[in-house]
């Protein structure tokens, strides 16, 4: 299988008080097209750091970072921007959804956002919302959906695009076990063998949904292993 | 952006109204003050702009036509000297006073031109200017008949003007000088009579040229006179505007107030669109994380700025102009000319770019990361 994002010698530090703080320190990392790889380990491990600078929203203090073959250290801002808006799919543990518009806006303006016609945007927007279950809900705004069914927008968000990589960050953390499992699932069929997708999480009752489980502690990997999907 | 950002703040009704009153009172204070201001520099010269003509003379010393000298009959063969000049019309423009009916005294403006088309300087409400050719016959505007005492049916009435009994033959509409002294037209002869002019002396002369190129060699040929001055109309009038302008304040006090308007405006469109920005963070931030640029984020508040300017500035405006339309019949001067429109909303775009300033600032510095933690 291919790897779509490598890390190697991946560090990051903040400035804290006067003091460098070093909060992944030296991760070498592939994730692999036809992988669901689940990214665990306690609070302050550096999980979400280390998923953030291998998404390009964060740049390294040291290492380099290639995302489908492009090395992140010599893109331009704009040029990043670029790439995740053609490649990169995100859900996060809250929504992020905008409560002023429909389900469907909430998933064509990101559509329109790559330049799409609007029709067209619509369109796949209400193909995106129908494979995760809410093709009777595209008119409702987010206060008129549940939890789960307001995550289900947010994956249909992030699947319309068709991306090639996929990152999560807790996305079943504020969901109860039943809708959990429903995201889980959905996300579980985004991985085909040209796609891959990284979620954050602490819960490990996720692994049954992973191709790969990584465990983070203090900033390094220290487990790789495979998951039992 | 457009719809996520119009629609958002449609969403919140409560701010978006707030926002929309505080664009709306913005607007309103600006186009009304452009308006009274416009009013003002027109009401400070509106003789020489009804008078028209291509030259004025005075007498030398002269700053503005509101304290002119009486100039003698003779001066007039030196006026009339050019070959351009085609006539020169005699006005009388002068303090005088009314005793009404009541016993009370009002001060007024005696305004004596020639008599007949075209020289009556503003349109009648009532009569003809023909009206005013027999002797003491008088234009009162139809402003001021109830303060000179005249309640009803004012054709044909008298009144006391320096103890000289007049007749008023005709009604004028909006004669108002912004001193609020009333207007009262009459032919220079009787002009003379309600004041304290001697025969044939005039206050200004009021020249006609075949060719307004040469006012420039008209007004050197005058001016050779060392007892005369001679202005090109414009020149005159723009001299009269900036002398009440500057020794009134006028334009100080309602530059102020329009200020005032604008802060509050400003304050309530910034706040406004930063809490906006400020509730939709996360949302905003994941725009970014997909791919969106900054400065296509910066979108929301600019539509938002836009929305919030094009709906209060409208109602703001409209606003202005009935509040016109009002004060008008109160004999209150507001000119809302497409100039005066234009500047109130280059004004209120001013101050939404202003406003919006913050929290453009706010989005751009906005980390696409943040919605990971």
């Amino acid at each position: 299988m291919s790897a779509l994002v490598t890390g190697q010698g991946v560090r990051r530090s903040y400035e804290a008080g006067g003091a460098s703080l070093e909060v992944v320190r030296g991760v070498d990392i592939e994730l692999r097209a036809g992988e669901l790889t689940l990214l665990m380990g306690p609070s302050g491990s550096g999980k979400t750091t280390l998923v953030s600078i291998l998404a390009g929203l964060l740049r390294p203090s040291a290492g380099t970072v290639e995302l489908l073959g492009t090395p992140l250290a010599t893109v331009k801002e704009r040029a990043l921007a670029a790439l995740r808006l053609a490649h990169v799919g995100f859900v996060f543990q809250r929504d992020n959804l905008f409560p002023a518009l429909t389900a469907l806006d909430n998933v064509a303006e990101v559509l329109a956002l790559k330049g799409m016609p609007r029709r067209r945007a619509l369109e796949l927007a209400r193909d995106a919302l129908v494979r995760v279950g809410l093709g009777d809900r595209l008119g409702h705004v987010p206060a008129q959906l549940s939890g789960g069914q307001r995550q289900r927008v947010a994956i249909a968000r992030a699947l319309a695009p068709n991306p090639r990589v996929l990152f999560g960050d807790e996305v079943t953390a504020a969901l109860d076990g039943t809708s959990a499992r429903a995201v889980m699932e959905l996300l579980r069929t985004f991985v085909t063998p040209e796609t891959a997708a990284v979620i954050v999480t602490h819960d490990p009752r996720l692994e049954r949904y992973a191709d790969r489980v990584v465990t983070m502690e203090d900033g390094m990997l220290v487990a790789d292993r495979r998951g039992i999907s | 952006m457009l719809r996520i950002a119009v629609r958002s703040l449609i969403h919140d009704r409560s701010r978006l109204l707030a926002a929309l009153a505080g664009v709306a009172f913005a607007g309103l204070l600006t186009a009304v003050q452009s308006g009274l201001y416009e009013g003002f520099l027109y009401t400070t010269s509106s003789i020489v702009t009804r008078m028209g003509g291509d030259v004025w003379v005075t007498a030398k010393g002269v700053r503005v036509i509101d304290n002119m000298e009486p100039l003698s009959a003779g001066t007039r063969s030196t006026v009339l000297q050019h070959s351009c000049t085609v006539r020169a019309r005699p006005l009388v423009l002068a303090f005088s006073w009314v005793r009404t009916r009541e016993g009370s005294r009002e001060n007024v403006r005696i305004v004596g031109t020639e008599n007949g088309e075209p020289y009556m300087p503003w349109e009648l409400a009532r009569g003809l200017p023909t009206d005013l050719a027999a002797p003491m016959r008088v234009a009162v505007d139809e402003l001021d008949l109830k303060r000179l005492g005249i309640h009803d049916g004012p054709i044909g009435d008298s009144l006391a003007i320096m103890n000289k009994r007049a007749y008023i033959g005709a009604v004028s509409r909006r004669a108002r000088s912004f001193t609020l002294l009333p207007f009262i037209f009459a032919s220079v002869d009787d002009a003379r009579r309600m004041t304290q002019f001697s025969d044939g002396e005039v206050s200004a002369w009021v020249v006609d040229l075949r060719d307004p190129a040469c006012a420039s060699d008209v007004v050197r040929m005058i001016e050779r006179n060392p007892e005369l001055r001679a202005w090109r109309a414009d020149e005159l009038r723009v001299e009269t505007q900036r002398f009440w302008m500057e020794s009134s304040g006028a334009g100080a006090i309602l530059g102020f107030s329009a200020l005032m308007g604008l802060l509050v405006g400003g304050v309530i469109v910034g706040q406004t669109l930063y809490s906006a920005v400020r509730d939709h963070e996360p949302e905003l931030a994941t725009l970014r994380a997909i791919g969106a640029s900054p400065w296509r984020v910066a979108r929301f508040v600019g539509w938002q700025a836009l929305f919030l300017t094009v709906v209060g500035g409208a109602a703001g405006i409209v606003a202005a102009l009935g509040l016109g339309v009002l004060a008008a019949r109160g004999g209150m001067e507001m000119i809302f000319s497409p100039a005066v429109i234009l500047k109130s909303v280059l004004v209120l775009i001013g101050m939404a770019s202003f406003a919006s300033a913050l929290s453009v600032r706010r989005v751009l510095a906005m980390e696409p990361a943040k919605v990971f933690r």
